[in-house]
C-alpha cells in the first residue's frame, strides 16, 4: 500500500532511544486548562475523557443495579413499585450497554493505547475523534432528558409493539442512542484507517500487537453493524411519530422483523463489547508470563472469525419469538460455531502461561478472573444456544446470569485488567498493589455470589424482569443481593486506591512491568506526541527472548511535526534490515 | 510512494501526524470508503424491510407502485446521473488545477441537485394532496390492498432518507464552493472535493436502485 | 497504486452516456411486460450494471487501492447476510404472512 515503510525493502539507520524516566513534560501538562481539555485533539486525552464518562455511567448503572437487588430482597414489594422497577432495570441495561460497555474498551482504552501501540503520533482523524466524543455527549444528554421526562420501561431492547405503545419517553431515548451510534461508527472508521495507514516503520501485519488485532476486528463490527441499529431505531422513532406500520402489528406490521433488525446489530454488539477485552487479555497474559504469546495468528485471526460469525447468529435471541423453525435451526447451528474461535483463544492463553514466569500482579489477577468467569459465561451460552434447552431457559434468570458472566465477568474484568495494566502509562503513577489484589478478590467473590445463584433459580423457572416472586426463590435472591453488595465494596476500595494513586501515588517508571510492547518504550506518562522519535520495529511485540535494547530503536524526526525542523545527528548504532 | 519519503518541505494542508500528502490523501479516502460502507448498510436496513414486505405482498407492490409516476422518476434519475458526471468533472478540474472549472462544475451539480429536490417536492405534494401520507395519516382510498399504507411508509422512508442525503450533499458542495473561492484547493490538495464526490456518487447509486424498485414494478 | 487517476473529459462523458442509455433501457423494458419473476431480475440486473459503472469509473475504484474495493464488497456481503437470513425466517414461517 502507500505507506512508505511498506513499499520496498530499504535500509534505515536506527539508534536506541531509552525512554526518559519521570519526564517533566508530558501529554497531561502539555496544554493546561479546562478549555484545552475540552478542545483537545490528542487521542490520549480523548481516551481519558471517555474513561471519565464511562466511569460515571458505570457508577450510575451500578447504583441502579443495587437498587434492583435491594428491591428483590423480599418476595413482595419492599420499597419501589412495579412501574419504577421496570424503568430502573431498563435504565440499568441501556446505560450499561450503550453508555458503558460499548465505548469502554474501544473508545476509552483503545483511543489511549492504539496509536501508542502503532508508534503513531495520533489517530488518523484527530478532529473526528474529538467530534465522536461530543456526539457521544450529545447522545447522553438526549438520554438523560428522556430519563427525566417520563423515563422508559421497555427493557434495553425496545421490543415492538410495546415500545410503540408505552406512555414512557421511548422517542427521546432511542434518538439519543441513534446519535450515540454515530460516535461508535466514527471511532470504528478512525481505528481502521489508523491501523492501515499509520503503522510505524517495520510494524508489519505479523508484528501487530494482538490488542490492535482485536480493536481492528471490533472496528469492523462497529462499522458494519451500527448503521443497521441506526436505521432500526429511526424506523422505531417513525413508528411512534407517524405510525408507519412496519413493526407495529396493530397497523399491519411485523414485530419479529424489528427483532431481526435489532439483533443484527445487538448480537454483534456483544462482540463489540467482548472482542477488545480479548485483546487486553492477550497483552496482559503475555506480559505477566514473560513469554512469547502462543499461537499469535490463531488469536489474531480468531478475533476476525468471531467478528464474522457474530453476524450470523442473531436469531438465537428469537427462538421463542415466532420465527420460522428453519431459521431457528440454522441459527442454533451457527451459534455453536462461535464457540470454536473463542475456545481457540482460551487454549492459546493457557498455553502461553504454561511454563511461563507468571507474575500475579493485579492486571494478571484480573486476567485470571476473566478466564474463569468468561469460560462459565461462554459455556452457558452454548447451552442456551441449543434449541430445546433454550425453550425452557428463555427469559429466566439463567439468561441473566449467563450474560452477566460474559459482560461483567468477561468484559468488565478485561477492562479492569487493562485499566490496571495501562494505569502507569496513563498517569505516570503506581497504585497500591496490595489493595488492588484485595479488591480483585472481593469483586470475584461478590460476583460469583451474585450470579451463581441466578443460574440455579433460572433453571428452576424464575423469570427475569419481575419485581416480585414466589417464596421458593427467596434464599437465592438474598444470596444474590448480598453478592451485589460485596461487589460494590470491592469497587469502592478500587475507587479509593485509584484516587489515592492519582493524588499521591508513587511515580511509575517508563516500563514497570518489563513489557516488550511498544507503548512501554516511551516515557510514563507519554509525551505529547507519543514518541520523541520515530520508532522502528524489528521484533514482534511478545519476543521476550530478545533483549530490551532491540525494542527501543528509532530514527530521529527530521521532517514535519510541531517540534521538528531541527537536525538531529543520528548516532548510528546498528543498521537493521527489515522486510 | 517513493518520491516523497525524504522531502523536507511541509505543505500547509499536511497534518503533523502524517508523513506526507499521499498518506494523508489515501487515509482520507479510505476513511470515506469505510463511511460509505456504513451508508450502504444504513440504507440496507430499509432495503431489507422493502424486500421482506415485497416477498410477503407482491401484489401490493404491483398495485401501489402505479401511483408513482415513472416519468418523473426517470427524469430524476437522469438529473442525478448528470450531477454525478459534473462532480466527476469537478474533481478532474481540481486535479488539473483549474479552479474556475471546479467552481463552475460544483455550481452545476448544486443546480441539478436542487432540480432533483424540486421534482421530488412536486411528487410528494401531489401524493399528500391525494391523502397518500405516511403511516397513520394515510387516507387515500384509491387502492384496495389493506396494507397499502405500508408500501407508502417504506416509500417515504426510502426516498425521504435519500432526499436528506441529497440536501446534505448540497450543503457540502456549497461549502466546497466557498472554500474553493478562497483558494483552498489546488492540484496538490483537493481531498475534500474527492471525498465529497465519493459521497455524492453513492447517493446517485442508491437512487439507481430506488428508481426501478419503487417506480418500475410492472 | 494511483490515488490520483485523472480521467479525460471525453471518457467521463462516455460513461455518463452509457448510464443515460441504461436508464432509458430500464424504463423501456417495462413497456414490454416481462413475466413476473424476470421483470425484477432484469430491473435489478440493469441497476447493478449501472451502479458498477458509477463505482468503477466515477468513483475511480477501478484504479484505486484494492482495499477500498474489498470494503465495498464487504458491505454488500453483509447486506446479503442481513437480508438472506431474515428471509430464512419470513419466508418459512408456518403462517408466512402475519395475519394480525
Amino acid at each position: 500500500m502507500s505507506t512508505p515503510e511498506a513499499s520496498t525493502t530499504k535500509k534505515v539507520q536506527v539508534r536506541r532511544y531509552k525512554p526518559e524516566e519521570n519526564p517533566k513534560e508530558h501529554y497531561l501538562n502539555a496544554e493546561k486548562g479546562v478549555w484545552a481539555w475540552m478542545t483537545t485533539i490528542d487521542h490520549k486525552k480523548i481516551g481519558l475523557l471517555y474513561l471519565g464518562s464511562i466511569t460515571f455511567f458505570f457508577f450510575v448503572g451500578g447504583m441502579l443495579a443495587l437498587l434492583l437487588r435491594t428491591e428483590l430482597l423480599t418476595p413482595a414489594q419492599s420499597f419501589i413499585d412495579a412501574d419504577v422497577y421496570n424503568q430502573v432495570f431498563t435504565l440499568h441495561g441501556a446505560i450499561m450497554i450503550f453508555f458503558f460497555l460499548v465505548p469502554s474498551v474501544p473508545a476509552a482504552l483503545g483511543n489511549f493505547i492504539l496509536p501508542l501501540q502503532l508508534g503513531a503520533k495520533d489517530v488518523a482523524f484527530p478532529r473526528l475523534n474529538l467530534a465522536s466524543f461530543y456526539i457521544y455527549t450529545i447522545g447522553t444528554i438526549f438520554t438523560l432528558i428522556a430519563i427525566f421526562t417520563g423515563g422508559i420501561d421497555t427493557g434495553w431492547t425496545f421490543y415492538t409493539p410495546y415500545s410503540t405503545q408505552t406512555g414512557t419517553n421511548v422517542l427521546l431515548m432511542t434518538f439519543g442512542i441513534f446519535i450515540l451510534g454515530f460516535s461508535s461508527i466514527l471511532t470504528g472508521v478512525n481505528f481502521i484507517v489508523t491501523i492501515h495507514k499509520l503503522r510505524a516503520p517495520g510494524l508489519t501485519w505479523n508484528k501487530l500487537p494482538l490488542n490492535v488485532w482485536a480493536l481492528y476486528a471490533t472496528s469492523i463490527i462497529q462499522v458494519l453493524a451500527t448503521p443497521v441499529l441506526a436505521i432500526t431505531l429511526l424506523l422505531l422513532v417513525m413508528e411512534r411519530a407517524l405510525g408507519i406500520g412496519v413493526f407495529d402489528p396493530s397497523i399491519g406490521g411485523d414485530p419479529v422483523l424489528f427483532q431481526h433488525f435489532f439483533w443484527f446489530y445487538s448480537h454483534p454488539a456483544v462482540y463489540i463489547m467482548i472482542v477488545p477485552g480479548f485483546g487486553v487479555i492477550s497483552e496482559v497474559i503475555s506480559t505477566f508470563s514473560r513469554k512469547v504469546i502462543f499461537g499469535y495468528w490463531a488469536i489474531a485471526l480468531s478475533s476476525l472469525a468471531i467478528a464474522f460469525i457474530g453476524f450470523l447468529v442473531w436469531g438465537h435471541h428469537m427462538f421463542v419469538a415466532g420465527q420460522s423453525s428453519l431459521a431457528s435451526m440454522v441459527f442454533s447451528f451457527l451459534t455453536f460455531l462461535v464457540g470454536i474461535p473463542t475456545g481457540i483463544k482460551i487454549f492459546n492463553w493457557l498455553a502461553t502461561m504454561y511454563k511461563g514466569s507468571i507474575d500475579m500482579k493485579a492486571p494478571m489477577l484480573y486476567a485470571m478472573v476473566f478466564l474463569f468467569l468468561f469460560t462459565i459465561g461462554g459455556f452457558t451460552g452454548i447451552m442456551l444456544g441449543s434449541l430445546a434447552v433454550d425453550i425452557h431457559l428463555h427469559d429466566t434468570y439463567y439468561v441473566v446470569a449467563h450474560f452477566h458472566y460474559v459482560m461483567m465477568g468477561g468484559m468488565v474484568m478485561a477492562l479492569l485488567a487493562g485499566l490496571h495494566y495501562w494505569w502507569p502509562k496513563m498517569f505516570g503513577k503506581m497504585y497500591s498493589e496490595f489493595f488492588a489484589r484485595i479488591s480483585c478478590v472481593i469483586i470475584f467473590i461478590g460476583f460469583n455470589l451474585a450470579f451463581l445463584p441466578q443460574f440455579v433459580m433460572g433453571s428452576q423457572g424464575m423469570p427475569r424482569r419481575y419485581f416480585n416472586y414466589i417464596d421458593q426463590y427467596q434464599a437465592f435472591h438474598q444470596l444474590s443481593t448480598i453478592g451485589a453488595y460485596i461487589m460494590a465494596v470491592g469497587f469502592v476500595i478500587m475507587a479509593g486506591y485509584m484516587i489515592h494513586s492519582l493524588l499521591r501515588g508513587k511515580p511509575a517508571s517508563a516500563n514497570p512491568w518489563g513489557s516488550r510492547a511498544m507503548e512501554w518504550q516511551t516515557s510514563s506518562p507519554a509525551p505529547h506526541h507519543n514518541f520523541e522519535h520515530i520508532p522502528v520495529i524489528i521484533n514482534g511485540p511478545y519476543d521476550y527472548h530478545k533483549p530490551m535494547s532491540e525494542f527501543q530503536l528509532g530514527i530521529a524526526h527530521s521532517t514535519n511535526g510541531h517540534q521538528s525542523f531541527e537536525k538531529v545527528d543520528v548516532n548510528v548504532k546498528s543498521a537493521e534490515e527489515k522486510a | 510512494m517513493s518520491e516523497t519519503s525524504a522531502e523536507t518541505k511541509h505543505p500547509a494542508h499536511l497534518h503533523h501526524h502524517f508523513v506526507d500528502s499521499d498518506q494523508q490523501f489515501e487515509s482520507s479516502k479510505m476513511g470515506m470508503w469505510i463511511f460509505l460502507v456504513t451508508e450502504i448498510l444504513f440504507f440496507g436496513g430499509l432495503f431489507a424491510a422493502y424486500i421482506v414486505y415485497r416477498a410477503w405482498y407482491p401484489e401490493l407492490y404491483l398495485e401501489a407502485s402505479q401511483e408513482l409516476d415513472a416519468f418523473w422518476g426517470a427524469i430524476n434519475t437522469f438529473v442525478l446521473i448528470g450531477s454525478s458526471l459534473t462532480v466527476a468533472m469537478a474533481i478532474r478540474s481540481a486535479q488539473l488545477n483549474q479552479i474556475r472549472g471546479l467552481i463552475i462544475n460544483l455550481w452545476i451539480t448544486i443546480g441539478l441537485a436542487c432540480t432533483f429536490m424540486v421534482i421530488k417536492y412536486f411528487e410528494y405534494a401531489e401524493k399528500l394532496e391525494k391523502g397518500i401520507a405516511p403511516g397513520i395519516y394515510y387516507t387515500y382510498d384509491g387502492l384496495e390492498h389493506e396494507k397499502a399504507n405500508i408500501f407508502f411508509s417504506i416509500y417515504y422512508m426510502m426516498t425521504g432518507l435519500h432526499g436528506l442525503h441529497v440536501i446534505i450533499g448540497i450543503g457540502l458542495m456549497l461549502w466546497l464552493v466557498w472554500k474553493a473561492k478562497r483558494g483552498a484547493y489546488h492540484s496538490e490538495y483537493y481531498t475534500p472535493v474527492e471525498i465529497t464526490g465519493l459521497y455524492w456518487h453513492l447517493v446517485d447509486v442508491i437512487w439507481i436502485f430506488l428508481f426501478p424498485l419503487l417506480y418500475l414494478i410492472d | 497504486m494511483s490515488g490520483h487517476h485523472i480521467s479525460s473529459a471525453k471518457f467521463l462523458w462516455g460513461v455518463a452516456i452509457v448510464l443515460f442509455f441504461l436508464t432509458f433501457l430500464t424504463v423501456a423494458v417495462t413497456w414490454i411486460h416481462i413475466p413476473e419473476p424476470w421483470n425484477v431480475v432484469v430491473a435489478i440486473a440493469i441497476a447493478v450494471v449501472k451502479a458498477t459503472i458509477v463505482v468503477a469509473f466515477f468513483m475511480n475504484l477501478w484504479w484505486d487501492s484494492r482495499f477500498n474495493t474489498i470494503l465495498l464488497v464487504m458491505s454488500i456481503v453483509f447486506f446479503m447476510i442481513l437480508i438472506g437470513i431474515t428471509l430464512l425466517d419470513t419466508l418459512f414461517r408456518v403462517d408466512p404472512i402475519p395475519t394480525f
